[in-house]
């Protein structure tokens, strides 16, 4: 019994806040009377009674609120942009590691959007976004059935290689500068020791202390005859070069040039473990100091933080550090905009036997073997052919589109009052003129029209003052209908009454046209000018679609599409059409459901029609 | 009548000459030397004072150095002649670059506007006869998304499933390249190519549409005089079909003939879609290359179509429907 008065409460409760939401349907007996409302009233309670239009306005309302508040959680860098990260599909599983990896987890290599692993008994495992394009995938690997344990594996750019352990090769994704195919040579050893990827390139390191090179032998400084062959710990590239460090703790450049890279501080003491980001390169000495070189950009790579401890191992990712201290703690410093340089207090907490970092992805395997993560998980929306994340462009291209059509609706909206209403109320000689104006202006062609008024004096703009071009275009063509239907208005009202009466007060014509008329006719002008804020997201939408509108950087729902209208794109990068055209889509139909719904409220004679 | 028509035309006119006027000097307002421009190719095969001298002559002979007003006069008096002057990147006269691309859009058009009317009118008075009903409701509501879902959001749902997806019909294009036979089998090929942008350019119209035509019947059939003929016996298809439907075709014509001619413009979104080419494409070509000859003689031709479209929209109220006295 109690758990069904339970549920009738729950039902009741319910019934209460949408018939409060929604305008209850009290039906009055024969002897109630109606209260007297006053009209403004009326065409609330009517249109809350109108389900499909409180829909409509509550979904607009939490898409509208959603772009207002968005931006100024996600804020937009307009020059953002990554080639690591293009095209990538939605989906937060970039660092998803195996649970079957937990406990016995050997080696991870970790690449701009996708990690492999190996385990102690020598299996593969990959996870992530492996598709690099549309063609190449990594998960498409074809290892032969005597591949046998798999004892270490590399990630670069857009290729993973991996090593068995009778010292073969093997490598899957993009091979177009031949990075996963070995070398002649390469394929002749029987004693590598270590393999290393980077950007289109490929390195192992044998026993011996000796380097080979495969891939791109444009893009990287690689000098084959470098003086430290046979004595060489470790090899590492950045993007584009190679340094290592010697058995006696020296950091070397093997490259041919003299660059940034080749400048290495001296005085650095016994080198114990070296790192590269993209462009820098960091070595530790056995004192634990840190000393980075090279390219060091404005993302703060180049400034490690004090630390109480030693640093005793470095790893390095894109444009960041992470290090552990001899007390087992990791640091990371340098770029965050995907939080990789934030280590997240489970980590801090517990105990870190190893960590791997590269990219933008870092994984801390603690003293129970559990794997703990921090840094790019992926993007909810995916991202566009320069990689930047849909989901921001959204919020602050959606601020951008309704911002766009609400002031071309207030421009279109004072000069439709204006005009309608000087027209309608004096008549006449003035009436003719403006209405051959207003004749004039609605006859043109819309959008070819503003098309070349956007091509012709946005010529040589900026891209903030084409925006504000295109409202003001947007506003100064779409007036017409709206003054017309003003000027209907005060053409029936000015005989009223009322009117007479004010007029026969001595009130002024201007007075009596905007404080006595405009008053009466304002519902007209609310539903006239939030169907006309519909169709100006419409029309903007399709000018910046064009190209003939806002321009990127700074996005909009119209502009994000641009570029969406060929097959590859359509079918292999959906997300990059199917976010931004749905979110227009369900915007401008509660517009115009609200519109209708409001137009029905107003004048309940359209509903019997 | 008379005097109304000579009226209208004659305001059509000074709408058309302000239009122009404003468009030149838009025009004007880029900058650029045309007359350099000419030169470009030959500039380095010449001496310095041979160019100077033949850039002069150059300037002389595209009145470049006359006040705006004079060089304004030149080129319409060109444009009435149909001499729209030079495309920069055809280098043919913009009057023969631009035929087929106009044989093109007419053809889409016109069997755009075919199809639509075809779906629209059944469908119209079906929802009009049909009032409040839920295949009524469920069309009112189908037809707001239709007209607040932008064409090319359509056309990439519509490439996204019959053309991607399906397979069905060709992403983009015209024709089969290099495609040999007869005459019929041309014609079936470019029809199988125009399926899609028909399909669009039709759901994209059919949302306005039927709600006008819904409106129109609606208003007719609440009328008295249909209440008298069904009072008189008559069969609903003759209440429908020779009361309502009649009366209801006045507005509707009206606006079918302003529609029909603006419908020139509205293929510019599809045509750039599925890169046909048409008058559209042709315009965002010229307009982000910036041949601009070209675009201004494609905007001015629309110019003209819709100052026509209104002229004849006016004119058949009166046509049409004689109680309207328009030179009241």
């Amino acid at each position: 019994m109690g758990h069904m008065k339970e549920v009738d409460k729950k039902r009741s409760f319910l019934s209460l806040l949408f018939g409060n939401l929604f305008g209850g349907n009290n039906k009055l007996s024969i002897l109630e009377e109606e209260k007297v409302q006053s009209p403004f009233r009326t065409v609330i309670k009517t249109f809350r009674s109108n389900k499909i239009a409180m829909t409509a306005l509550i979904i607009f309302l939490l898409i509208f609120l959603t772009v207002l508040i968005g931006p100024v959680i996600k804020p937009i860098d307009l020059s953002f942009s990554e080639t690591s990260q293009q095209n990538i599909a939605p989906g937060y599983d970039m660092m998803a590691i195996p649970k079957s990896l937990n406990g016995k987890l050997k080696d991870i290599a970790i690449g701009p959007t996708f990690s492999a692993g190996i385990s102690e008994d020598g299996f593969l495992y990959i996870w992530g976004k492996t598709r690099i394009s549309d063609t190449v995938d990594i998960r498409n690997l074809k290892l032969p059935a005597n591949t046998g344990k798999i004892v270490d594996i590399a990630a670069g750019y857009d290729h993973l290689i991996m090593l068995n352990d009778e010292g073969k090769i093997f490598g899957s994704g993009s091979n177009r500068q031949q990075q996963i195919t070995p070398s002649y040579e390469v394929e002749m050893l029987t004693n590598i020791k270590e393999i290393e990827a980077g950007y289109q390139s490929s390195l192992v390191l044998t026993e011996d202390g000796r380097s080979f090179y495969f891939g791109n032998t444009m893009n990287s400084d690689y000098n084959q005859f470098h003086p430290y062959q046979g004595n060489l710990k470790k090899v590492l590239t950045t993007s584009d070069a190679v340094v290592g460090l010697t058995n006696d703790g020296q950091a070397v450049y093997l490259g041919t040039q003299r660059n940034a890279y080749s400048n290495i501080p001296e005085n650095m003491g016994n080198v114990i473990d070296i790192a590269t980001t993209a462009a820098t390169v960091a070595a530790v000495n056995d004192q634990g100091q840190v000393f980075i070189w090279g390219n060091k950009s404005t993302k703060g790579e180049g400034n490690p933080p004090r630390t109480e401890s030693k640093i005793v191992s470095i790893q390095g990712g894109r444009y960041h550090y992470t290090a552990q201290l001899e007390n087992g703690d990791i640091i990371s410093w340098g770029a965050n905009y995907y939080n990789q340089a934030d280590v997240p207090k489970a980590v801090k907490e517990s105990n870190i036997e190893s960590f791997y970092t590269d990219f933008y992805q870092n994984y801390a395997v603690t003293h129970t073997g559990e794997v703990l993560t921090w840094g790019l998980k992926g993007y909810l929306f995916g991202t566009d052919d320069l990689g930047r994340d849909i989901f921001t462009r959204l919020l602050n291209g959606g601020r951008m589109s309704i911002t766009i059509g609400a002031v071309a609706v207030i421009i279109a909206t004072f000069i439709g009052i204006i005009i309608g209403g000087i027209s309608g109320y004096f008549g006449g000689k003035i009436d003719m003129v403006l209405q051959r104006v207003t004749e004039m202006v609605n006859s043109l062609p819309f959008l070819p029209f503003a098309m070349i008024l956007s091509a012709l004096i946005g010529n040589n703009m900026t891209s903030s003052q084409r925006t504000y071009l295109i409202m003001i275009i947007l506003g100064l063509l779409s007036w017409p209908s709206l003054s017309r239907l003003v000027r209907a208005q005060v053409l029936s009202i000015r005989e009223q009454e009322y009117v007479v009466a004010a007029k026969s007060l001595g009130i002024k014509q201007m007075g009596i046209v905007f404080k006595h008329i405009l008053p009466n006719v304002i519902s007209v002008i609310i539903v006239s000018a939030t169907l006309s804020f519909a169709s100006s997201m419409l029309t903007e939408a399709t000018l910046s679609y064009l190209g003939f509108g806002v321009q990127a950087p700074q996005p909009t729902w119209g502009n994000m599409l641009y570029g969406a209208n060929n097959s590859i794109v359509i079918q292999n990068f959906w997300w990059r059409w199917v976010y931004a055209s749905i979110l227009l889509g369900i915007c401008v139909i509660c517009i115009n459901l609200v519109g209708d719904g409001l137009r029905d409220a107003i004048d309940p004679k359209s509903q019997e029609r | 009548m008379a005097k109304y028509i000579s009226k209208r035309i004659l305001y059509m006119i000074f709408i058309f000459f302000i239009m122009s006027l404003l468009l030149f000097f838009l025009y004007n307002l880029i900058p650029g030397d045309p007359a350099r421009a000419e030169l470009e190719g030959v500039k380095t095969k010449i001496t310095p004072e041979e160019y100077q001298y033949r850039y002069e002559q150059a300037r002389i002979r595209m009145g470049l150095d006359d006040p705006l007003i004079i060089r304004y006069a030149k080129w319409l008096g060109g444009t009435l002649k149909l001499d729209f002057g030079m495309s920069q990147v055809y280098k043919q006269p913009v009057a023969t670059v631009i035929k087929q691309p106009m044989k093109n859009t007419i053809f889409i058009n016109i069997f755009a506007v075919g199809l639509a009317l075809a779906i629209t009118i059944p469908l119209g008075i079906y929802c009009a006869v049909k009032r409040n009903s839920l295949f009524d409701k469920l069309i009112q509501v189908l037809t707001i998304v239709g007209y607040s879902l932008p064409t090319f959001i359509i056309s990439l749902l519509f490439i996204f499933a019959f053309a991607v997806k399906l397979e069905w019909f060709p992403v983009s294009g015209m024709a089969t390249p290099n495609f040999t036979g007869s005459s019929l089998e041309v014609f079936k090929d470019k029809l199988w190519y125009l399926a899609l942008p028909l399909g669009v350019m039709t759901i994209g119209s059919l949302g306005g549409l039927t709600r006008y035509i819904r409106a129109a019947m609606s208003d007719a059939l609440s009328m008295d005089y249909i209440k008298t003929a069904r009072a008189k016996g008559l069969t609903e298809k003759v209440v429908i079909f020779s009361h309502a439907w009649r009366n209801a075709l006045l507005p509707i014509i009206t606006l079918l003939i302003g529609w029909l001619i603006s419908v020139f413009s509205g293929s510019l979104v599809v045509e750039s879609m599925f890169n046909l080419n048409g008058m559209g494409k042709f315009y965002i070509n010229a307009l982000t290359s910036q041949d601009y000859n070209v675009a201004l003689a494609i905007q001015l031709f629309y110019i003209v179509i819709a100052l026509l479209g209104n002229l004849i929209t006016d004119l058949s109220y009166g046509l049409v429907d004689p109680r309207v006295r328009v030179n009241k």
